[in-house]
């Protein structure tokens, strides 16, 4: 399903959505593009350049309560579910890469066994796209992992931006839902707008991103340099913090833990929390043995499990090219350059 | 405006002679327009070794987890490491020697001075060339910083692109180099110390808190500011709810006795600890490098919290760190005319 | 709703045995499941354990996959919960989840000779496989077992391996000699050099110390096993237990869902972090 919308009434179907959603659109929040709640009333632009944190926060929140338990004095615990009861919600402004990474988390969330609470999170909320036009940020790479400034993957909407208006077009039943609902306000699609939608897409291919010539052939070369001296080289200067993976809008681990808020009656609540396998404590063992224990195991661990591992579980790449971890690492790491230093094998 | 050729020279003339092991340095990155640290082993490597107002990164930060790294390695190179060092950088390693954390022949610090110039902001720079992404920065003096970006360049006061401690800085230059480069120049053309806390200092307690909630609330616990900080460099720290330093004697009942004073959960209260507890282990200690604020994916505008203590460690006890490496650190030493009785 | 595969269920500790003393002691627990719960298991799998306000840990289920009024786990006291729990008492009750993981291919080895080889705590998790052996006994044709510990007070289950001795060849082994001690005196990989074992027709399981297994399987090797006649269980540190949370990852493998049993073959191909 696709139809126009003039730029002008986005604020209109914005309005109209409040009255059966929560709706988020990108705000420069303190010189940063965040995903933040629209006030009533409240103008969205969608002139953004991609928000530091990820979408992932809608579906995977980097704070879950999974269910409350509770101990009268020696009797047998009480616990109580937790599973979200998730306000129906929109989310404007995403953008493909963004979109892509969804289509990474469900296979996580959802294969074998299925993850309840992102279940619940992920049937209450629609992703509005918004594709690529403006030429992309200095560390996008999204074309070479095989995604495109207008990809449509894991989105329920994708929004096109044309002069003065927007090519809409649903990809969901979700996404035809808040087009349909909504229907007086957007107009039948003619040709000369599919004309310009194509060549919207086609300028913004044709813009220079940051390219890794082979996912194929890096592959490869990552699955030959397992044991390359290599990953310490590249690891040096890293610090250890957990910047790239919270900003990674595929990076999925977590951490399991109990908060105790009484300790009498023992109440408190089974949590979980965006954990990240940068942080040397991740997999160290309750003995102190750590077997990825220092920084280049674990940023090879980072570059293998998105360019390598996933691949060889799920076929695609668990890596969409926003260039997050590479802007905002203190230091200067950087995927693209690791991913064609490997391919190509230059190193002392 | 220091040849950066004279800097390339000495260390790999360091390098070549055999006398350090490695040379922390700058060089350029693929990831931006700030430049990164470069590890460098050999004499050809001091090719690419850049300064300019990119080389934000405070270095001192690698001798700490190269020690650390060294240990873990069972590595026995006793050589020391050379350090390229601004003023900032240097008085974070004169705080370490301070703090019998490093040795001084450890070291082989290869001061720079930042002149009239400083260091810039990534972000401020943005908004000033409107979105327009540079591709290069370089000190034109005491008129600003030249800034190159695709298809032109130009050049913007000082006042607008350097970031907040630099326009701060009351040393731009290093006190303890064992070779200096530039000058050394004491008069700095912009703010005075302190400018920018003290505007927020002057607000009321509401006003306060509730721009430090806002700020907390926003906070992801990525632990970029602990990381990148040469002063936290505790191998346990308290908001880590695993121990470290687990050996092969540790008992199970000393790990699980581990308090967990800070939850993992990104919440305003729990954030808001971390910051207060980072913030107050630093006191008397932080030398406003200003890295913890430049890291920080969200903008909190974590020196603030810093300088703050700094500014009471200065006020209450004529205190600065990382001036002298014998001067006994601030918590570490009491004065028998101190105002209060504690300590008698 | 879907059922919530976080959510445990509730089972009360009946028996506590103590197994071994000392700081990193080994206990013992039979729990019975609670409100009618319960799940069966395989030989070789896992459940996650919690004690609540302390957290969770992944344990392997000891007891045989026959019994199914309770369930028996054997648990050193290593850190928080695994502490948690070795300070409760019968009747406390306990959070179980699971069963988690793969299983020992115990059907695929009929007819076949079993050599088991167990270490230190490292014979709970092949202890199942043992009493399914030993169950359908005429399944298979010889069943050797060899455990040691460092000293004869770290002996596990002495009084059920004596029982074993029946229907297996048993062998026991203390790091060093002790007055009455009438088994083996030195490590298990020497013992079971000691005593060779025919590759022919045999499966070779072991389970112990990391520093162990590798000095077994280099034994087993140089006895004449394939890669593909040794089996062998994995731990890593776990949260989820379903394949999620990332922390037991180990190339393509979440441990808790595609271990944590593997032949040493399949063990190869994995990189080395466990």
């Amino acid at each position: 399903m696709e139809a126009i919308l003039k730029r002008n009434r986005l604020g209109q179907w914005i309005t109209e959505l409040q009255e059966r959603a929560e709706i988020y659109a990108p705000d420069f929040v303190e010189d940063t593009w965040e995903f933040a709640k629209v006030g009533r009333g409240a103008t969205v632009e969608l002139n953004h350049s991609n928000t530091v944190r990820p979408a992932k926060r809608f579906v995977f929140p980097q704070r879950e309560v999974l269910y409350r338990f509770r101990i009268e004095n020696s009797q047998s615990p009480k616990l109580t579910d937790t599973e979200p009861k998730v306000e129906s919600t929109v989310v404007f402004g995403v953008r493909p890469c963004d979109g892509r990474a969804m289509v990474r988390n469900d296979r996580v969330f959802t294969c074998g066994f299925s993850d309840p609470y992102y279940q619940a999170r992920h049937d209450n909320v629609v992703f509005v796209g918004l594709a690529c036009n403006a030429p992309p940020s200095q560390n996008c790479f999204c074309v070479s992992v095989g995604g495109s400034p207008h990809s449509e993957d894991g989105l329920d909407v994708l929004m096109t931006e044309l002069d003065g208006r927007y090519h809409v077009k649903a990809l969901t039943d979700k996404g035809s839902d808040i087009v349909r609902s909504a229907g007086d306000l957007f107009q039948d699609v003619k040709a000369a707008d599919m004309d310009d939608v194509g060549n919207a897409h086609a300028i913004a291919l044709e813009y220079s991103q940051r390219s890794i010539s082979s996912m194929e052939a890096v592959a490869a070369a990552l699955r030959r340099n397992f044991d390359s001296p290599i990953w310490d080289k590249l690891a040096r200067a890293c610090i250890g913090c957990g910047a790239c993976t919270y900003l990674c809008p595929s990076c999925h681990c977590f951490d399991i833990n109990d908060e105790v808020t009484n300790k009498s009656p023992l109440t408190g609540a089974r949590v979980r929390t965006w954990d990240n396998c940068q942080f040397p404590d991740f997999t160290m063992h309750s003995s102190g043995h750590n077997p990825r224990e220092d920084t280049g195991a674990r940023l090879r661990q980072r570059i293998c499990h998105k360019l390598l591992y996933f691949v060889e579980t799920h076929n695609m790449q668990q890596c969409t090219g926003c260039g997050r971890c590479i802007t905002h690492c203190p230091v200067g790491i950087d995927i693209v350059k690791i991913a064609n230093v490997m391919e190509e094998g230059v190193w002392q | 405006m220091i040849p950066v050729e004279d800097i390339r020279a000495r260390a790999k003339d360091l390098l070549q002679s055999g006398k350090v092991r490695a040379v922390l340095g700058y060089r350029r990155s693929t990831a931006g327009l700030l430049a990164e640290p470069a590890f460098m082993t050999t004499a050809d490597e001091t090719a690419a070794l850049v300064l300019d107002p990119t080389c934000v990164g405070n270095l001192a930060l690698y001798l700490v987890n190269e020690k650390k790294r060294m240990k873990h390695a069972r590595q026995s190179d006793k050589r020391p490491l050379g350090i390229v060092a601004k003023g900032c950088d240097s008085r974070a390693i004169t705080v370490l020697l301070q703090e019998n954390h490093i040795r001084r022949d450890e070291v082989i610090v290869l001061g720079v001075s930042c002149e009239t110039g400083g260091m810039i902001d990534t972000r401020k720079l943005n908004k000033a060339l409107r979105g327009k992404g540079a591709t290069s920065a370089h000190f034109e003096g005491e008129g600003g910083v030249r800034v190159s970006y695709v298809g032109g360049g130009t050049i913007l006061p000082g006042k607008d692109v350097l970031a907040d401690r630099c326009l701060e800085c009351a040393k731009s230059y290093p006190l303890d180099a064992d070779f200096f480069f530039g000058e050394k120049v004491d008069e700095r053309p912009y703010g005075p110390r302190f400018a920018a806390v003290s505007a927020i200092a002057e607000k009321g307690s509401e006003e306060r808190s509730a721009f430090w909630d806002a700020h907390f609330e926003r906070c992801i616990r990525c632990y970029a500011c602990r990381a990148v900080c040469p002063m936290c460099y505790c191998d346990e720290c308290v908001v880590d709810s695993t121990n470290f330093i687990v050996g092969p004697t540790t008992s199970a009942d000393e790990k699980a006795d581990r308090v967990r004073w800070i939850n993992r959960s990104a919440t305003p209260s729990e954030n808001a600890m971390y910051h207060m507890v980072r913030a107050m282990h630093l006191a008397g200690r932080c030398i406003d490098c200003g890295e913890c604020e430049r890291v920080c994916p969200v903008n909190i505008p974590l020196r603030l919290l810093n300088t703050m203590l700094e500014r009471e460690a200065l006020e209450m006890f004529q205190y600065t760190p990382g001036i002298d490496a014998e001067q006994p650190s601030l918590i570490s030493s009491f004065r028998d005319g101190d105002p209060n009785d504690f300590v008698r | 709703m879907s059922e919530n595969v976080y959510l445990p269920q509730l089972a009360r500790i009946v028996h506590i045995k103590d197994e071994v003393p000392g700081a990193r002691a080994i206990k013992t627990f039979r729990v019975e499941f609670m409100n009618g719960g319960g799940f069966d298991h395989e030989p070789g799998q896992c459940a996650m354990i919690s004690v609540f306000g302390k957290g969770e840990s992944m344990i392997s289920i000891a007891s045989a996959p026959t019994i199914t009024d309770y369930k028996q786990f054997s648990i050193m006291r290593s850190g928080r919960v695994t502490t948690a729990i070795h300070d409760m008492k019968v009747g406390d009750v306990i959070g179980v989840r699971g069963p988690y993981g793969n299983k020992f291919p115990v059907s695929d080895w009929k007819g076949r000779n079993l050599v088991f080889i167990g270490g230190g705590c490292g014979l709970a998790p092949i202890w199942p496989v043992i009493q399914t052996a030993v169950a359908n006994r005429m399944d298979f044709d010889k069943i050797t077992v060899f455990y040691g510990g460092r000293t004869s007070r770290d002996i596990m289950y002495a009084a059920e391996l004596e029982k074993l001795r029946g229907q297996a060849d048993v062998h026991l082994s203390i790091d060093s000699p002790e007055e009455g001690w009438e088994g083996y005196c030195g490590f298990v990989p020497a013992n079971v050099m000691d005593k060779p074992q025919r590759p022919d027709n045999a499966i070779a399981i072991t389970c112990g110390p990391p520093i162990m297994i590798k000095f077994v399987i280099s034994n087993l090797r140089e006895m004449g096993f394939a890669d593909e006649q040794i089996y062998t269980t994995i731990e890593n540190k776990m949260k989820c237990g379903i394949g999620k949370c990332g922390r037991c990852n180990v190339g393509t493998d979440y441990v808790c869902v595609k271990g944590p049993v593997y032949s040493w073959a399949q063990l190869k191909s994995l990189p080395q972090e466990y």
